[in-house]
Formats: C-alpha cells, structure tokens, sequence
C-alpha cells in the first residue's frame, strides 16, 4: 500500500466569474520511504499540491488517502491530529516562532503531542546536535542565520518522527553551501530512518538529488520518473 | 516551554502596546477600586452621622408616628430602654420628644422643631452637638436651659444668656407657654437645624406636654453598622408581641439618607460601568491587533498540528495573563491610594465653606476612604474575566483559520 495516494485530485480557485484550476485530475502515489520532488515552473501547481498532501488545504474532487485513510473524512481536529503525528513540513521562508528560541522551536511538535519536558529536550538536543546547531539552542530565530534558521525548520519538521516531511522549496532561500548541506542532511535522514521525503522545487540542486522526479505544469501531472540520484 | 510560557512570551512580543494596555486597565482598576473605597467611606461618614444625629441605626416609634408625627402618638420608655440594653450590645440609646411650637423673643418669634433630649446622651454621640462646648451643655439642675440654632437665635436676635418663650400644645390640646433662657448654640451647619431647632430636656420637654415618662422616638445607636442585621435577629423578637410598637431601621426611617446613597451609589455605577467599557475596548483592541499581526504565525501552529481548540485557548490564556498581571498591579495602585484616603483622606475646607450637607446629614468636609477588600477581590476578579471575555472574539478568529490561508497571510 502507498504511504500517500491521490485519485484524480482537482482544487479549483474561482476568482470572479472565473474558475482557474491549480491541481487538475492529478493521480498520483508516494510509497513510505521515497525522496521524491515535485519539479516544475512557478504557477505549476507545486505548492497546492503539497498542501493537498499536507492536508493544510481541501481538494475540490477526487480523493487524497494517507496511511489508508481518506482525508475528506476526517474533522479539522482528527486532521491537526493527523499533521502532528504523521506529517512534518519545511517551508520556503523558515516559518519559525519569533518568540522561542530554537530549542523551544524544534520541539514545538512534541509540546503539542504532550510529550514530557526532559524527554523534549533530550530529544531536540540530539537532533540539533546532528543539524550540527550545538551551542544555538537558546538563540532566537532573530540571531540565526538563514541557513541556521532553515536547519532549526527540518529539526522541528524531524522532532515528532514523522512518516513523511513535506519541504516547499526548501532551498529557496538559501546559498549553494547551505542548499547543499541541507539536501545532504535531509538525504542522510531519509537514508537512516526511512522518513519519506516529498519536495517542491524547480532548484536543479534538489531535483538532482532526488530519486523520483514529478513534473507539474499547469496543475497536471506531465511526468513522473525515478533516476538515479547524485547524493 | 509549555503553554503558559508560550502565551507569556507572546504577550511580550509587542513589548510597548502591552505595557500600555497594562497601565491602561491597571490605572482603570485602581481609579474604580478608589473611587468606590472613598464613596463607601463618605457614605459611612454619612450613615454614622446621619444615625447618630438622627434616627439611629434602629429606632422605635409609636406605629403610625413616622407617618403623621402626631404628637399624641408617645409611648413610655423606662422597661423597653432596660430590656434592650440588658438584650444586645447597643452603644447607646437616645430617648427623644419631638414637638412643634413657636419660640418668641422680645424681638422677634418664629416656628420651631422642638426636641427634648437626654443631654448626657445625647452629647456622647451625636454629631450635632459636637461643637457644643460642655459648659452650654444642658443642666440637669437648670431645667429651663434651652440650645437654639445659630440661625434661629439670629433670626430671634437673641443671644447666650438671653430669654424666650416656647409656646407648644399640651395632650390636651391646650396651649401652653414656657419661659427659657439661651444655654448654648448648635452649629450643625444644615440649614434645617440651625434655622429651626431648638433642644431643650428630656423631662422638661415631657412637663410642658404633661407626658410624664414618654417619648415620641427611641434611638439605638451601635458601634457597627455591619451589626445592624445581627442585632435585629436579637431585639426584633421583642416587638412581634407589642403591637404599639414598631422597630425600623436607619434606611426607613430616614428615607432622605437613604435614597441619597442610593442615588449616588447608582451614578457611581454607571461612571464605573463606562471605564470597565473603555478597559473592555483596550483589551479587545491589543489582542484583536496581537491576532491579526499573528494569522501567519498561526498558521504555521496549525499546520504543524495544534489544533483550533488548542490555538483558541492559546489567545485566551494570554488574554488571561494581560488581566491578571493588569489585575495584580492595579490591585496594588489602588491599595497604596485608598491606604492613604484612609489615613490622609481629601481635605475640602478649602473648596467649600459652609453646608456641608448631603441628605440631610452634615459631611465631613475631610472625605476618607474606607477599606472594601471583599470589592476590591471581587473587582480585580471582575478585571481577569473581562479580559476573558474580550478575547472571545480574537481567539475565535485566529481558531477559525484555515492553515493554508492563514500562511500566506503577510
């Protein structure tokens, strides 16, 4: 069974009289453990269709199962439920709370999950620790750079150990070097502990490190094909 | 972290606004938690003297007297003064004839609110007579001594020492004239009093009606007003069988006072119901503007799996904090300022000259507060659960948000 399947999935934008397809009839499966990239230009689709997945947004037909349930049927609840114990993200812009420092950021996840404050700490340290952000657990996002701070996302993204982390264009911000690293640890973690990983990007860098390349354009589906990635 | 921690440091992301909106519902607090301790205090000024000048806490009348003060309508006093005193803890008890007549000087002559007093008694408690200096006390040994009004003894153009003549009915409806001489003058600054008193002896009083061993008002005063609901269990049992009798109480039997208070009390409400809207608009303002500022933020929250319920208490605990630190804070403003009406109070001497009058009861020109702890909790509570209430609305906002709008909110 796929960790992920989507059934001739549609989401519809109506703007005025007009009706603007951003995802159309796109089917699609991810299997657990897969690192895989949606490829294509901006307005292609990316983005919505990760947030599909995500279950941050609602499709307007088909149906989207993860982990053997289809998402239509869940309530917001059982959904932020879903999200907090299966599903990790990264975002372009880092997304993290201004207010806590890294420490507190990456183990945002397991507060919600209720998980015991030394078990969050013990846990977050060793994550940070391998993100190689020893000695920055206290800083606050302000006082991080911006590969820093996009290390500090995955960290939160991982903190939960979640089935899959779904990245939307997490290099964007980034340099070369950072890119690079970040693609690397990612790869390593995917590598050692089987998480799936789903990106979207047009960033060469990441569809080269890729096993599986899903090319979107104009909300469909155009290719869908596994290489042989570079890392 | 956990939840509190998180909604303390999200209270003081905006570092500036919240202290404004602190001091704001704080300065709020302290002005409402004041201004109610120093109305509470003038009003005990005023029910102490009020009581004390007139009715007393509780008073026994004739049945039907309060309604007509017909003179007629006397009743006899030696047991009833024993059994109370001998019943419960009464600081005192001021017998009292109440008659009107005429008082004529050489000069002049005008109608009189005579008051036959048990001077010793009398001199003890009652604020009236409290600038009366001992040696123009009434004389037990000089029955024809008689206190007159400032006013009065102006209007007869008499002096202390000076003669006139009081003309009253008797029981029989018979009039009847004595002679009395000036023995001191009552400065109560109430107009009413001053213009139109005169005091004279309990026994004097009983004479020149032929009331022997009557009274037409029997005043029981107490150390504490807040006694007055406990003493009534203890001393009401005594009127049930005496149907001649009634016993009410200071708000009954000095309306004027009451309603007063009443008044006043009402208006003070309505002021301290406009500032509790004006903190209500503060704090829905700062935590409607923490919100919006925040839709992103949230929706990274939800996305990563905090659920609306969870986000909604988020902003409500916050809401909670604001009110509570508000609530603190204030509290403590408004105990250093009622501390120091309470020992300093406001003086007024210099604002207002004379007549100090309000009800119908002298006020004391000094306005002290009194301590209202129970309404000060009670408003410091009131504060948090306005804060409560106000971010309602912000935090069902921010629970309402769709995680995939609410991030790419900028």
């Amino acid at each position: 069974m796929p960790l992920i399947e989507l059934n001739q999935v549609s989401k519809i934008y109506t703007s005025g009289n007009q009706q603007i397809a951003a995802i159309d009839h796109v089917d699609l499966q991810i299997d657990a453990g897969e690192f895989c990239v949606l490829a294509g230009p901006s307005g292609s689709g990316k983005t919505t269709l990760l947030n599909l997945i995500g279950c941050l947004d609602e499709a307007s037909s088909g149906t989207i199962i993860l982990d053997n349930l289809e998402v239509s049927r869940r309530t917001v609840r059982q959904l932020a439920d879903f999200r907090l114990h299966n599903i990790g993200f990264i975002f372009q812009s880092y997304n993290l709370i201004p207010v806590l420092t890294a420490e507190e950021n990456a183990s945002f996840p397991l507060l919600l999950q209720k998980v015991a404050k030394p078990e969050r700490i013990q846990r977050v340290g060793e994550l940070l620790h391998a993100l190689g952000l020893q000695g920055l657990e206290k800083r606050r996002p302000r006082d991080l750079s911006g590969g820093q701070q996009q290390r500090v996302a995955v960290a939160r993204a991982m903190a939960t150990n979640p089935a899959v982390i779904l990245a939307d264009e997490p290099t964007a911000n980034l340099d070369s070097k950072n890119s690079s690293d970040l693609l690397q640890m990612m790869r390593t973690l995917n590598r050692n502990k089987g998480t799936t990983f789903v990106f979207s990007s047009h960033d060469p860098m990441v569809i080269a490190m890729a096993d599986r390349v899903i090319q979107l354009h104009d909300g469909r589906l155009v290719s869908d094909s596994h290489q042989d990635s570079v890392a | 972290m956990d939840y509190l921690s998180l909604a303390w440091k999200n209270l003081w992301r905006n570092r500036r606004r919240t202290l404004i909106t602190l001091l704001a519902i704080s300065l709020a607090l302290m002005l409402t938690q004041t201004l109610h301790n120093l109305a509470m205090g003038s009003y005990t000024q005023m029910i102490e003297n009020g009581v004390r000048s007139g009715s007393g806490h509780f008073t026994v009348y004739h049945h039907g007297y309060r309604q007509d003060h017909d003179e007629k309508l006397a009743f006899s006093s030696g047991s009833l003064i024993a059994t109370l005193t001998d019943t419960a803890p009464i600081e005192c008890v001021l017998p009292r004839i109440h008659l009107g007549g005429l008082a004529q000087s050489s000069h002049d002559s005008r109608a009189v609110a005579i008051m036959g007093i048990d001077m010793a008694a009398e001199a003890a408690v009652n604020p009236v007579l409290k600038n009366l200096p001992a040696e123009q006390w009434l004389r037990k040994e000089q029955p024809r001594d008689a206190l007159l009004g400032r006013r009065l003894l102006d209007e007869l153009k008499i002096h202390i020492g000076q003669k006139l003549v009081l003309t009253v009915q008797n029981r029989n409806g018979d009039l009847v004239s004595e002679l009395l001489r000036v023995r001191g003058i009552i400065d109560s600054r109430i107009k009413q009093i001053d213009s139109s008193l005169v005091m004279i002896g309990l026994n004097k009083a009983a004479m020149i009606t032929e009331r022997q061993g009557q009274i037409h008002e029997l005043a029981l005063v107490l150390n504490n007003t807040e006694a007055m609901p406990q003493l009534l269990n203890t001393i009401s049992p005594l009127f049930n069988d005496n149907s001649e009798l009634e016993l009410v109480p200071w708000q009954v039997a000095m309306p004027n006072l009451a309603d007063a208070i009443r008044l006043d009390y009402a208006s003070q409400n309505v002021m301290l119901l406009i500032i509790m809207l004006i903190i209500t608009i503060g704090i829905v303002n700062t935590l409607l503007m923490s919100v919006m500022e925040r839709i992103h933020e949230f929706g990274i929250m939800l996305a990563t799996g905090m659920s609306p319920f969870k986000l909604w208490q988020l902003v409500v605990c916050e809401a909670a904090m604001l009110g509570t630190t508000a609530a603190l804070f204030g509290s403590v403003l408004g105990s250093l300022t009622t501390w120091y009406l309470v020992e300093v109070g406001i003086d007024l001497r210099d604002f207002i000259s004379e007549n100090m009058e309000f009800g119908g009861v002298v006020f004391d020109p000094i306005l002290r507060a009194t301590w209202s702890s129970a309404w000060m909790l009670e408003s410091a509570l009131y504060i948090v659960l306005l804060s409560i209430v106000a971010a309602l609305y912000p935090a069902f906002k921010a629970a309402r948000l769709a995680p995939v709008d609410a991030m790419r909110h900028n």
